[in-house]
């Protein structure tokens, strides 16, 4: 019998559905054990209304309303999260995000918890025992086991759509206060943040398309741009793209990078270094447009196009506005 | 102003990891500074040369091989360097923690440094938490992945990315920071440094941890993900995959 919390992170006041898949991916596994519960917390004003109906199974959850919490502060958020933790909570789990991975180490230390990052690896019964995690860019993988009781788990993306099931689903939400013990000094301060305008985030994309070197030039991106935007998806880089200064770091994919999880990544002009394989190990469906039928890309990729991007992606962009067109 | 940088070595893109009966074989290993160790470096050198009277000192908890990159490290910029002794480099992020505050209280005694800085995570194990705990462990804030650092008296206002932008961060030393690629271009060594290097200090310093690790690394093997590609030959062919494939909204 297992106590699970999920941190359900906001930002802007909208729940990141990453978390929520983690909330549900939770549910399935307390849903193995008997007697086990799933707890949530979201941190800050937040509608929740609008994604409750992706919510699957049963719990509460709690909601620290405060405006304090609207923005990401390492102290309060970890100040009321080790108040929380106090109920004997046998395992926390985020979605592996900034916050995450600014929040989780301090937390790890004050909690005495054993903290995994990667994908989520479970026992024979189902129960979470440790992550799995590409090690050495990318060309080997570990799998990391807990040493203390309490343990604190940031997974990585977890590929698909929310799938939740609003009408069996009883989620009950319950008021919770910042602690106001602990916080004697502010020792940092988010002043503010700065969005990007129409900035789909390759950590959270359904689809990305890709390039490296083969594109060219900063040029080459926009068909890369244009083809993006025609399937709702984002656009990521090479490091060598990004090194060249043709795109910017937050769009780099790999070790280096991000490592990323969407249901169709298009690697385009890019050969498949090991740092870059390492970071697209949880993406669905690969294709690869290459001019070079032995690039390491198509020994990872579902489908292969073997072609220059010049000419190929010109072609795939009409093909898919006349789709669109038809459809 | 005092600065301690962390460094630690990893290995280089040509090494290979390679597997002898399922065990890693680190015979064609080449170890080397952590690329994010070097921005964080480029950074605590760059204060320096900015801010009169500031002294840097970098940090590895590593085999005594490690000297060959603390030399590259004191001829980078660094003042002096602290090689913490450890019979086996500790994999797990919490001892290597556990190590290095031990050492910076060796080295500093009461008066801590006012700024520690670490790259954003290594690019062998990835952990990215060292920064973050040893800020926890100091009682230090601590900000992960940044981007722009600026000085003015004592605050520091920071920029680090998140998902669809940017954090503006004001904070008081001191303070743990780790740095995200991008926050500069880190120098290369001339052979005017490397001779000034070798009169500098190398400490050697051993203390030790009674805590155990965190986490433990049960298996480790070879990543095999090869798939079966289908090749393609028109475009058409491609857009009716992601068809039928459900891609079009």
């Amino acid at each position: 019998m297992n106590k699970y919390l999920v941190f359900l992170e906001q930002r802007e006041g909208a729940l990141k559905k990453s978390s929520i898949n983690i909330w549900n991916r939770v549910q399935e596994i307390a849903a193995s054990e008997p007697g086990s519960t799933v707890t949530g917390l979201i941190a800050g004003p937040a509608n929740i209304l609008e994604n409750a109906s992706l919510f699957a199974g049963e719990g509460v959850v709690y909601h620290a309303t405060g405006e304090d919490l609207r923005v990401y502060h390492q102290q309060y958020y970890a100040s009321l999260l080790v108040e929380l933790m106090q109920e004997n909570y046998s395992a926390l789990f985020f979605a592996d995000s900034s916050l995450s991975r600014d929040l989780a180490p301090r937390l790890s230390v004050d909690l005495q918890a054993s903290l995994l990052t990667g994908e989520l690896h479970t026992d024979k019964n189902g129960i979470p025992d440790g992550c799995v995690r590409p090690l050495y860019s990318g060309q080997a993988k570990a799998l990391f086991a807990p040493q203390r009781h309490v343990r604190i788990y940031n997974l990585s993306p977890l590929r698909g759509r929310v799938a939740g099931f609003s009408c069996e689903s009883h989620i009950q939400v319950l008021p919770i206060r910042l602690p106001q013990t602990g916080i004697d000094l502010l020792l940092s301060e988010v002043r503010r943040i700065v969005f990007r305008e129409n900035s789909l985030d390759i950590a959270e994309a359904r689809i990305i398309v890709s390039g490296g070197r083969g594109m060219g030039g900063r040029e080459g991106f926009n068909m890369l741009e244009e083809l993006a935007a025609l399937l709702g998806g984002a656009v990521g880089a090479s490091r060598f793209a990004v090194d060249e200064g043709w795109r910017s770091h937050r769009e780099q994919v790999g070790q280096t990078g991000k490592t990323v999880a969407p249901e169709l990544y298009i690697a385009c002009g890019l050969s498949g270094a090991p740092q870059h394989l390492a970071g697209i190990v949880s993406a669905g469906i690969v294709v690869a447009v290459n001019s070079d039928p032995h690039a390491p890309i198509f020994q990872v990729a579902d489908y292969g196009f073997v072609g220059d991007v010049h000419l190929v992606l010109p072609k795939l962009i009409d093909a898919v506005k006349e789709f669109l067109k038809k459809n | 102003m005092n600065i301690a940088v962390c460094l630690c070595q990893v290995p280089d893109s040509a090494s290979v990891i390679g597997f002898v009966d399922g065990a890693l074989d680190r015979s064609r290993i080449n170890e080397v500074m952590n690329p994010y160790d070097e921005y964080a470096l480029e950074e605590a050198v760059c204060l320096k040369e900015r801010i009169a009277g500031s002294f840097v000192t970098v940090f590895s908890v590593a085999p005594p091989s490690a000297k060959e990159m603390l030399r590259k490290a004191l001829a980078l910029g660094a003042d002096r360097a602290v090689l913490v002794n450890t019979i086996t480099e500790p994999s797990d992020p919490y001892l290597i923690a556990l190590f290095l505050r031990k050492a910076l209280i060796a080295c500093y005694g009461e008066v801590m440094p006012e700024l520690v800085l670490c790259g954003k995570r290594s690019t062998d194990f990835q952990h990215a938490e060292v920064p973050s705990m040893l800020g926890e462990l100091l009682g230090m804030a601590s900000v992960s992945g940044v981007t722009s650092l600026d000085v003015s008296g004592d605050n520091l206002h920071l920029e680090r990315e998140i998902e669809g932008g940017t954090e503006e961060i004001t904070l008081h030393f001191p303070a743990v920071l780790s740095a995200e690629k991008g926050l500069n271009q880190p120098r290369k060594t001339t052979v005017r440094s490397v001779m000034e290097a070798r009169k500098k200090p190398i400490d050697l310093l051993t203390v030790t941890v009674e805590e155990t690790p965190f986490v433990f690394m049960s298996s480790i093997e070879p990543y095999e993900r090869k798939k079966v590609c289908h090749f393609i030959e028109s475009e058409k062919e491609l857009v009716e995959l992601f068809a039928k494939e459900g891609f079009f909204l």
